[in-house]
C-alpha cells in the first residue's frame, strides 16, 4: 500500500512524462481573416509535390488529405480522376508554376471554389542514435479560384518516438499513423472557421 | 490510500492509451446511404513497394464484401470492361467513365481504393506488420463519392513487446484493416 502523497507524486511524474516526452510536433499556419470560407463548398485536391525519397509519398498524403476533408464534412472533394483530366485539358503540366488565370480556368472546369496544393517534405523513418522513428512533414495551401489568392496554409511536422514508447513499451506510432495525425491536425486548423 | 496495484493499472492504462489507433470514415451528407446490392471493385492503386500489395488487398476486400452479402462482379469481367472502355489508367478515370462502367457492369456501386502500406516494418520494438488502406464507394448514377474510409493498423502492442505474445501476421492485419473499414459502410453516419 502507498500513501495518497505517493499517488499524487506518481500522477505528477506521469503528467511530466506526457508533457516532456511527447514526440516533436511543429505547426505553422495562416488563415485569411477577410475571406468567407462558407463560400467554399467544393474543392479539388491537386497532385502533391513530393520532396522525399519515397516516390509514392505525395500520393499517399494526397489520399489522406482527401479522406480527412471528406470525413471533416467541411467540403465536398472532386474525384481525383476528374482532376487529372482537367489538368490535361488546361495544359497544366507543372502544378508549382500555375498562373492565376490557369487556377481560375481549373476552378471553372471542375466547378470548385478552391484548390488544395500540397508538398510532402518528409515521409519516412528517421534515425536518432540507435532508435528509428517515423517522421512526416507536410505543407498544405488552399487557393481560392476567383482571385487566385492563398486563403489558408499550414505546415506541420511530427516525428520521433515518444517517451512512453521508448521507455515503457507503449505502442509506438507507425508511419501511417504519424501521417494520419499530421494531416488530421493540419486540416483541423480549418475548423477555426 | 491507493494500492500499488491501482497505480500499476493506471500506468498500464496510460501506456495502452498512448498507442491507441485511429480511423475515420465519411458518408455523403445528402445521401441516405443504402448499402449497394451489387458492386464492382476496380483494381486498387498501389502506393507500396510490394508490386502485388494492391491486388492482394483487393481480393481480401472482395471476399469481405461477399461475406457481408454484397454481390461482387467477377474481377476478370471488371478488367475486360476497363480494357474495352479505353480508360488509359485508373488515376485518370473520370465521372463519365464511372457512369459508363456502372451501366456496363450493371452495378449500383463502384469501389475504388489505394493501399499505401503493406509489409513488415522494422521499428524500435522489432518487426511488425503494417497495412494502410483507403476505400471509396462511388455512385455510378452520379459519380459522387458516397462513402470513404481510411484505415491503418500495425505496430507492436504492449503485450507483444513485453510479454512476447503472438503478434498478428501481415495477412491477419490486412484482413482486420479491411473488415474494420467495411464495418463503417454498414455503420452509416459520420465518425
Amino acid at each position: 500500500m502507498i500513501s495518497r502523497a505517493s499517488a499524487v507524486l506518481c500522477g505528477i511524474i506521469l503528467s511530466l512524462i506526457f508533457l516532456s516526452g511527447c514526440s516533436t510536433k511543429v505547426e505553422t499556419f495562416h488563415i485569411s481573416e477577410e475571406y468567407d470560407f462558407s463560400y467554399i463548398k467544393r474543392v479539388a485536391v491537386l497532385p502533391f509535390t513530393n520532396l522525399t525519397d519515397n516516390r509514392n509519398a505525395g500520393e499517399i498524403i494526397r489520399q489522406l488529405v482527401i479522406s480527412e476533408l471528406l470525413a471533416s464534412g467541411l467540403v465536398d472533394v472532386v474525384h481525383t480522376g476528374n482532376v487529372t483530366r482537367a489538368l490535361k485539358r488546361q495544359n497544366i503540366t507543372d502544378i508549382n508554376s500555375m498562373s492565376v488565370s490557369q487556377i481560375r480556368a481549373l476552378g471553372k472546369d471542375l466547378k470548385v471554389q478552391a484548390v488544395i496544393l500540397g508538398t510532402v517534405e518528409k515521409y519516412g523513418e528517421t534515425r536518432i542514435g540507435a532508435v528509428s522513428a517515423p517522421e512526416v512533414t507536410i505543407t498544405l495551401m488552399m487557393v481560392e479560384t476567383d482571385g487566385g489568392s492563398i486563403v489558408w496554409s499550414v505546415t506541420k511536422t511530427r516525428g520521433g518516438a515518444n517517451f512512453l514508447a521508448r521507455h515503457f513499451g507503449a505502442k509506438p506510432e507507425t508511419l501511417s499513423e504519424t501521417a494520419l495525425r499530421v494531416v488530421r491536425e493540419a486540416i483541423q486548423t480549418l475548423y477555426v472557421y | 490510500m491507493i494500492s500499488l496495484k491501482n497505480v500499476v493499472l493506471m500506468v498500464l492504462f496510460f501506456s495502452v492509451l498512448a498507442g491507441c489507433g485511429t480511423d475515420r470514415f465519411y458518408v455523403h451528407r445528402d445521401s441516405t446511404l443504402e448499402v449497394p446490392k451489387k458492386v464492382a471493385v476496380l483494381p486498387f492503386e498501389n502506393l507500396t513497394q510490394d508490386p502485388l500489395a494492391a491486388e492482394r488487398v483487393r481480393r481480401v476486400v472482395i471476399a469481405e464484401l461477399l461475406v457481408r452479402g454484397i454481390d461482387v462482379v467477377e474481377p476478370g469481367e471488371v478488367l475486360r470492361v476497363l480494357r474495352e472502355s479505353d480508360i488509359p489508367n485508373l488515376q485518370s478515370i473520370s465521372i463519365k467513365d464511372i457512369k459508363a462502367l456502372g451501366r456496363e457492369l450493371e452495378v449500383d456501386g463502384i469501389i475504388m481504393g489505394s493501399v499505401s502500406a503493406y509489409g513488415i516494418r522494422r521499428g524500435i520494438e522489432g518487426a511488425y506488420p503494417e497495412v494502410t488502406l483507403h476505400l471509396m464507394l462511388l455512385d455510378p448514377s452520379t459519380g459522387r463519392i458516397l462513402w470513404s474510409a481510411w484505415r491503418t493498423e500495425g505496430g507492436p502492442t504492449f503485450w507483444m513487446s513485453y510479454f512476447g505474445t503472438k503478434g498478428a501476421t501481415l495477412n491477419e492485419t490486412a484482413k482486420r484493416v479491411v473488415r474494420d473499414a467495411i464495418d463503417t459502410l454498414f455503420a452509416k453516419g459520420e465518425s
